[in-house]
């Protein structure tokens, strides 16, 4: 009697047990994402200067990137050395200067970014050596000519993130 | 853990305004037509202001390879996914180094500072 009512229970508790191990199945890629996190502002602190430095009423570009696998991609980031849109500046040079940064980070390992940087002209690498997500924050500056003043009107600049594939 | 997190990111504000071009290391396979090599290349678009990608492909210097897609200049919609296939020549197969996908800005936007992204996949 007892062997029976254990065949029993076993046969009913079978398709509970099959239902139970159900498998899930998922793959994580590597991939590389490229998010605007905020579209930067040129601040105008005096009529020679255009900067995106908060302290100069400007807001700093902020550009994250998410890492799914470490050592797959360099983050390359270049600041602008042209205005996409601007008044008439035929009359004197602008002078551009700008940086990268990594600033906030999902990882604290990441500020490995900041020491394994490479910067040319306008341009920062830094090798992605460490999965997760990274905020970039850029500056740019324009002068016009010696202490010349900007002409009046709207001014646009193009800063360029990529993620190429190591 | 850490995985976690990512996925958490990726999957939930991740989105807001990025740029995906997927595989990372895509494999060049001979198409139907002899002589001609091709791949599939995938872009999301979740770039609000963005409506047009280009795609490029290049050698180890940077300079372009000639390739054939569908089509080069892509219109893809916000939060919109877009299935590219990538034709080569067999000549070209063994210079082609990196597919890339690049964000167009209309010349009609006029925003202070724009952010143009750009991720390049390395053919293995």
């Amino acid at each position: 009697m007892k062997n029976k009512l254990i065949i029993l229970a076993t046969i009913m508790a079978a398709p509970v047990l099959a239902t139970a191990t159900t498998p899930i199945s998922g793959t994580v890629a590597s991939k590389c994402i490229v998010t605007t996190d905020t579209d930067g502002v040129y601040g105008n602190p005096s009529a020679t200067k255009l900067t995106t430095v908060s302290s100069e009423g400007g807001v700093l570009p902020i550009i994250r990137y998410d890492i799914i696998t470490a050592n797959a991609y360099n983050a390359r980031i270049s600041t602008p050395i042209s205005f996409t849109s601007s008044p008439s500046l035929a009359g004197d040079v602008v002078n551009w200067t700008g940086s990268t940064v990594a600033n906030q980070m999902s990882d604290a390992g990441m500020s490995v970014f900041n020491t394994n940087k490479v910067v040319y002209n306008n341009t920062t690498e830094f090798p992605l050596s460490i999965a997760g997500s990274v905020w970039f924050d850029i500056s740019s500056e324009a002068t016009y000519g010696y202490n010349k003043a900007f002409p009046a009107g709207s001014y646009s600049a193009v800063v360029t993130a990529e993620c190429i594939a190591q | 853990m850490r995985m976690l997190i990512i996925l958490v990111l990726v999957f939930t504000g991740g989105y807001a305004s990025a740029h995906q071009w997927t595989p990372t290391y895509p494999k060049l396979k001979p198409s139907h037509i002899v002589g001609i090599y091709t791949t599939k290349m995938e872009l999301f678009n979740a770039r609000k202001e963005i409506s047009y990608y280009s795609i490029g492909v290049f050698d180890k210097d940077w300079k372009k390879v000639p390739f054939v897609s569908t089509p080069s200049l892509l219109k893809v919609r916000h939060l919109d996914k877009k299935l590219v296939e990538i034709y080569l020549h067999k000549r070209d197969t063994k210079r082609a180094h990196y597919i890339c996908s690049k964000s167009k800005i209309l010349s009609s936007v006029r925003d202070p500072s724009i952010i143009a992204s750009r991720i390049c996949s390395k053919i293995k």
